[in-house]
């Protein structure tokens, strides 16, 4: 192997998943990177040898006949040197009727082939002998990605033993890199995940207890602003739809522990003109062992309340699906004014099941004919429910890679990994799971806004008041990078410039005729 | 000892012990008034002087004072709210200073010493983000509890401070 004197880094140093491309530096130097991997090549021709490759790799994915003659003959050509390698090779296999059979090459492992058309090439020179330095750690981080989306290309092709065997590979790379912190890190629970869906489909999704869930869940809201930013700003809004009207009603579709609800209490006791007769009610799954979570929350909220002078008043729903929930049970008053609150639980609506059709239809109407004076709408800025899996994979990689990466910053070391196992869970769902199973099916904000519409809701502004407090929220938090925008009237949080969660504000559109 | 003589001279002589001593722990108003100006930190070490002035510097309403001085303008109908969530002075050292802190910091751009935090001044949305924070605090330590208010770390608030001292 030959040493290295360009100072050529490439590829990314931040652990989200983009693949590398090499900068250019004056032309007679040989790139560092692949020459880390063992191969020799200038950087000055580096854009011709990757076209080269391609088209190699075509010429030999198209061609239908063995290819072994290349294997048996004498002339050995030295890869090391990649540029005249892959002349020779091309120049070789003229005729377009060769089939690859990538075994038969005793020089090269393994050539995986990316989205981007970009070739990588898999040596068996072992370069953890070399010396141990970022570039080398790039260089694992950067095949592991690599050789991660081959391996869900090749479960989205169902081609599972191919998968089974690039697993083992990955877990290998594994070794090699950094698991504690960035792309290492994030590359293990997405190995973890589609070795799940790869060896053991059935039992794929992570048992969820509830009470498990809630304290994940809670670990979350500490361990980061998401959930946060998700109820200050919920709560903004609702306490200025709530302006004015002594008897207010607010319907949250998952309760958990309730941490959302302080705040507002507080808020409104005080509101000038004093605080409203408060109704929540709390939307939530069975309690297995007979005792009633839902109600023990409402009193903690009760007890609240009671202490800040605000009348209250709680009522559990249990429901473990959302679509369960039938608009009687909520008990509206005609008389009050409904705020419904839906944080990260509209987008388990979307799948479909072909007895029942998809619910999130007649749950949005539904909701609709409470005539809430505000609907708040959190979701995962994301698209997590393309029907192809590939697209969902990397679409979650990128996704998940930027939340883990905000996560970092975070120090308290027990509250840290329950945030992460429950982001875990996420990833799990996403990958793993498919029909009914699949509930994490994340849309970015433009479709909800579509749909959301289509359903007979109108958007609500969130104002300046909500911006600012958001802005305020992110500024108490050791780690900058966060970054709140505003989309059209909904707030977005994320993680340097890539929003991670939105939050938006309807309202139903007037109508005329009632359709229960 | 400096004597004033009555024809406005002053001389200087050593006195017997008729003067009387001013001594500040007979006079607890004196004290509060000066308590009421320090800054929180000097107020915390004053508390650590003796039992009596750690009784004094313990009453809330001195952290009442110290909390909102410096709102502009200040809010109203806030006490009940805050003695029932736990009391100015925890209102202070677990919400109120992390956040001025940071916040200052973010403004002013230095290192925000104490007395650097004691000359700005709030605005409403500074006070209120605080108050809900502290609400939430006091209902994590509602459900830590189980019911019975813990004095545990606020642990929702981890993010604005390293450690808590209460």
């Amino acid at each position: 192997m030959g040493p290295y004197d360009s100072s050529v880094s490439a590829g990314s140093s931040s652990s989200s998943g983009s693949s590398s491309s090499c900068s250019g530096k004056p032309a007679d130097t040989i790139d560092g990177l692949l020459a880390g991997a063992g191969y020799r090549v200038r950087s000055s021709e580096l854009r011709q040898v990757a076209q080269r490759l391609a088209r190699l790799e075509t010429v030999m994915v198209n061609a239908p006949t063995e290819v072994s003659h290349l294997a048996n003959d004498a002339v050995h050509y030295n890869p090391s040197d990649l540029a005249s390698w892959v002349d020779s090779l091309l120049s070789e296999l003229h005729q377009p009727e060769i089939a690859p059979d990538p075994s038969t090459f005793s020089d090269l492992n393994y050539i995986a082939h990316t989205q981007a058309g970009h070739v990588l090439v898999n040596p068996m020179v072992s370069h953890r002998e070399l010396s141990a330095g970022t570039e080398i750690e790039e260089d694992s981080g950067i095949r592991l990605v690599h050789v991660l989306m081959t391996c869900a290309e090749s479960v989205h092709r169902g081609e599972l033993s191919l998968a089974a065997s690039l697993i083992e590979e990955l877990q290998g790379l594994l070794t090699s890199v950094d698991g504690e912190r960035g792309i290492g890190k994030v590359a293990g629970y997405f190995i973890d995940a589609l070795s799940r869906r790869v060896f053991a489909p059935q039992g794929a999704s992570l048992a969820d207890s509830a009470f498990e869930n809630a304290v994940l869940y809670h670990h979350f809201y500490e361990a980061c602003p998401y959930l946060k930013f998700a109820h200050f700003t919920a709560n903004q809004a609702i306490l200025e739809a709530f302006s004015g009207h002594d008897c207010v009603h607010v319907i949250d579709f998952n309760l958990m522990h309730g941490l959302q609800w302080p705040a507002l209490i507080q808020a409104l006791a005080l509101r000038p003109g004093g605080p409203p007769l408060l109704r929540l009610t709390g939307i939530g799954p069975p309690s297995p062992d007979g005792h009633d979570s839902l109600r023990e929350i409402g009193l903690r909220l009760a007890e609240l309340a009671r202490s800040v002078n605000v009348r209250f008043a709680f009522r559990g729903v249990a429901a473990s699906r959302l679509d369960d929930v039938k608009p009687w049970m909520l008990q509206v008053n005609p008389k009050e004014v409904v705020a419904v609150n839906s944080i990260m639980q509209l987008h388990k609506l979307l799948g479909s099941d072909p007895s029942r059709g998809s619910p999130i239809d007649p749950v949005l109407g539904w909701i609709r004919n409470l005539n809430p004076k505000i609907v708040m709408v959190v979701e995962q800025e994301a698209n997590h429910n393309q029907p192809e899996f590939l697209d969902r994979f990397t679409e979650a990689l990128h996704y998940y890679s930027t939340m883990f990466d905000s996560l970092e910053a975070y120090s308290a070391q027990l509250e840290k990994s329950l945030a992460e196992i429950y982001i875990q869970r996420e990833i799990c769902n996403v990958v793993c799971c498919e029909g009914l199973a699949r509930v994490e099916r994340h849309e970015p904000l433009v479709k909800w806004r579509d749909r959301l519409g289509g359903a007979g809701f109108t958007s609500l502004h969130l104002g300046s008041n909500a911006f600012k407090q958001a802005s305020m929220l992110l500024a108490l938090f050791s780690a900058e990078g966060y970054c709140v925008e505003e989309n059209e009237g909904c707030l977005t949080l994320g993680w340097h410039s890539r929003p991670l969660i939105a939050a938006s504000a309807w309202q139903a559109m007037p109508n005329i005729h009632s359709h229960e | 000892m400096v004597n004033l003589l009555q024809n406005g001279d002053v001389c200087m002589e050593e006195l017997e012990e008729e003067a009387p001593m001013f001594c500040i722990n007979d006079n607890e108003d004196v004290l509060v008034e000066i308590l009421r100006r320090l800054d929180g930190r000097s107020l915390g070490s004053a508390a650590c002087v003796c039992k009596m002035w750690c009784g004094i510097a313990r009453n809330d309403a001195l952290w009442e004072h110290l909390c909102f001085r410096h709102v502009s303008p200040p809010p109203s109908g806030v006490r009940p709210v805050v003695v029932a969530l736990g009391g100015y002075r925890r209102l202070y050292m677990v919400c109120l200073r992390p956040v001025l802190s940071r916040l200052g910091r973010m403004r002013v751009g230095l290192g925000g010493g104490e007395s650097d935090l004691v000359r700005r001044v709030w605005t409403r949305q500074e006070v209120e983000l605080s108050l809900s924070l502290f609400c939430v605090d006091y209902y994590e330590r509602l459900l830590g509890g189980g019911g019975k208010l813990t004095d545990a770390p606020a642990s929702s608030l981890m993010f604005l401070c390293k450690t808590v001292n209460v």
